[in-house]
């Protein structure tokens, strides 16, 4: 018998004044496995997201991880790690700071932020303000506090965006690591290439749900392109909603 | 909750935010009271007043540290809008104890401000009317003033932590502060002296022992600033598990 499923979306629809961002969304992720959440910007991915993690509440329907919703799951913010593009570190503070706050807030001890750090490779810039860091550096700290509380569950909103191709590789590897300690990890991106590469299984999303399902399945065993069936199954240009 | 709380207690340490509004109360009050000094020496000469009386004004001076405690709950809120980390904060602690712990943290920075205004009102009621040759008279009028201004603090930093919460913009949530505090208030008070008695800031008034002015005794004051404050809590406790944080 399968395990259940980490993630839930059931018929989630969520609409803005006269924009409907996602419509009748549903699917799953097992467990274990890391997953693409693909789409062009405005398909909803974002808001897919933040209704997932309880940030947005959805018009109908229902998301759930590990069986629960985010408010309703005991001990969340210590089983999901969390990086979102438009979530930034704590205003005035050095990375160090930053990270040493939601160890707090987590109840964490203060060696996981120095773990944290080594881990996405900035101990040397962690007592720099945030105000100074690059994008890339900007988004590893996005990932070191996702990292914080060791989570069984990542949720990465564009995590490649802003990292040098060093960082690309690093994350590979880091996600690849991490799923195969069993954890799984869903991450949104628009950049096929990059995703066709890390990820196992791909949910792509243009406001409704055109695929959910292995990678492998999709490109017929690598012999099709990601962006090829991407494209047939998303449309030739943009019909969604402009909400992300 | 305690996680919370210790979470929430460094964050309002992180960045410059209080120490630049802690230090722009001190130096507005301190200008006011050398104001409050200077026609208090005036009218000393002239017999008009007595030494009690420049003294409850210089100290009452201090009253001006509240509308900074205000500021800064306001802005250790919405700074987070503006960030987007109010989501990371959601997802860490949870709106409910979110928003205990940011009130909690809120009324210790005013504590904390208020301490400093009690502290600064006295050296400033010794150190002003040194500078114009003469003692000061430090009476039971004094130190309940001196009390008033502490409570002030402490039920300001709490309201600007209702508003930036309800308001959830860093501009707007100060411009809203001041103006109430500042225009709006006082406004009313000039069109209608009694029934202004009963808005939050007319009503601080009457706590920090106001004179001049047709106001509510301090412990009706009181009342009617816990029921603007339960409005105001309520309101934003309500937005805050409602809105959606895009």
């Amino acid at each position: 018998m399968s395990e259940p499923p980490v993630i839930e979306f059931h018929g989630v629809t969520k609409t803005y004044g006269e924009v409907t961002a996602v419509e009748d969304l549903t699917f799953a992720v097992r467990p274990g496995r890391i997953v693409g959440l693909l789409g062009r910007n405005g398909a909803g991915k974002s808001t897919a997201l933040r209704v997932l993690l309880g940030l947005v509440r959805p018009t109908t329907g229902h998301a759930s991880l590990f069986g629960h919703a985010y408010q309703d799951l005991p001990d969340a913010p210590r089983r999901i790690g969390v990086s979102m593009d438009t979530i930034g570190p704590t205003p005035g503070t050095t990375g160090r700071r930053d990270l040493r706050i939601w160890a707090r807030s987590l109840g964490l001890p203060a060696r996981r932020v120095d773990d944290v750090l080594d881990q996405v490779g900035l101990t040397d810039s962690a007592d720099r303000r945030v105000k100074g860091y690059s994008t890339g550096m900007r988004q590893r700290l996005a990932l070191a506090t996702a990292l914080l509380p060791d989570p069984e569950l990542l949720v990465l909103d564009e995590p490649v965006n802003g990292l040098d191709p060093d960082g690309i590789r690093w994350l590979r590897a880091l996600l690849r690591t991490l799923a195969a300690e069993g954890r799984t990890v869903l991450l949104s991106s628009h950049l096929l290439a990059e995703v066709e590469q890390t990820v196992d299984d791909v949910v792509i999303l243009q406001r409704t749900l055109r695929y959910s399902g292995a990678l492998a399945s999709l490109t017929t065993d690598g012999a099709d392109r990601l962006e090829d069936r991407f494209f047939e199954l998303a449309g030739a240009s943009a019909s969604g909603g402009t909400r992300d | 909750m305690t996680d919370a709380l210790r979470g929430e207690w460094l964050k309002a340490r992180s960045g410059r935010a209080w120490i630049v509004l802690l230090v722009s109360g001190v130096y507005m009050s301190v200008m006011t009271s050398f104001g409050y000094g200077s026609e208090g020496d005036k009218a000393l000469d002239q017999g008009s007043a007595d030494l009690a009386a420049v003294t409850d004004d210089v100290v009452r001076a201090w009253m001006m540290t509240f509308l900074f405690a205000a500021l800064y709950g306001a802005v250790v809120v919405t700074r987070e809008y503006g960030s987007g980390s109010i989501s990371r904060s959601v997802l860490v602690t949870g709106r409910a104890r979110l928003f205990g712990a940011k009130l909690a943290v809120g009324a210790l920075m005013g504590a904390l401000s208020g301490a400093v205004a009690v502290v600064c009102s006295v050296l400033s009621a010794w150190g002003v009317l040194a500078v114009y040759g003469r003692d000061f008279a430090w009476t039971q009028e004094t130190t309940l003033i001196a009390a008033g201004v502490f409570v002030c603090n402490v039920l300001a930093a709490p309201w600007g932590v209702f508003l930036g919460w309800i308001i959830r913009h860093q501009i707007a949530s100060v411009v809203t502060v001041m103006g109430l505090t500042l225009l709006v208030d006082p406004g009313l008070q000039q069109l209608a002296p009694k029934a202004s008695g009963y808005l939050f800031t007319i009503a601080m008034s009457s706590v920090y022992r106001d004179v001049g002015h047709t106001l509510l005794s301090p412990q009706a004051a009181l009342l009617v600033i816990a029921g603007w404050l339960a409005a105001a809590g309520f309101a934003a406790y309500r937005l805050l598990r409602v809105r959606d944080l895009t």
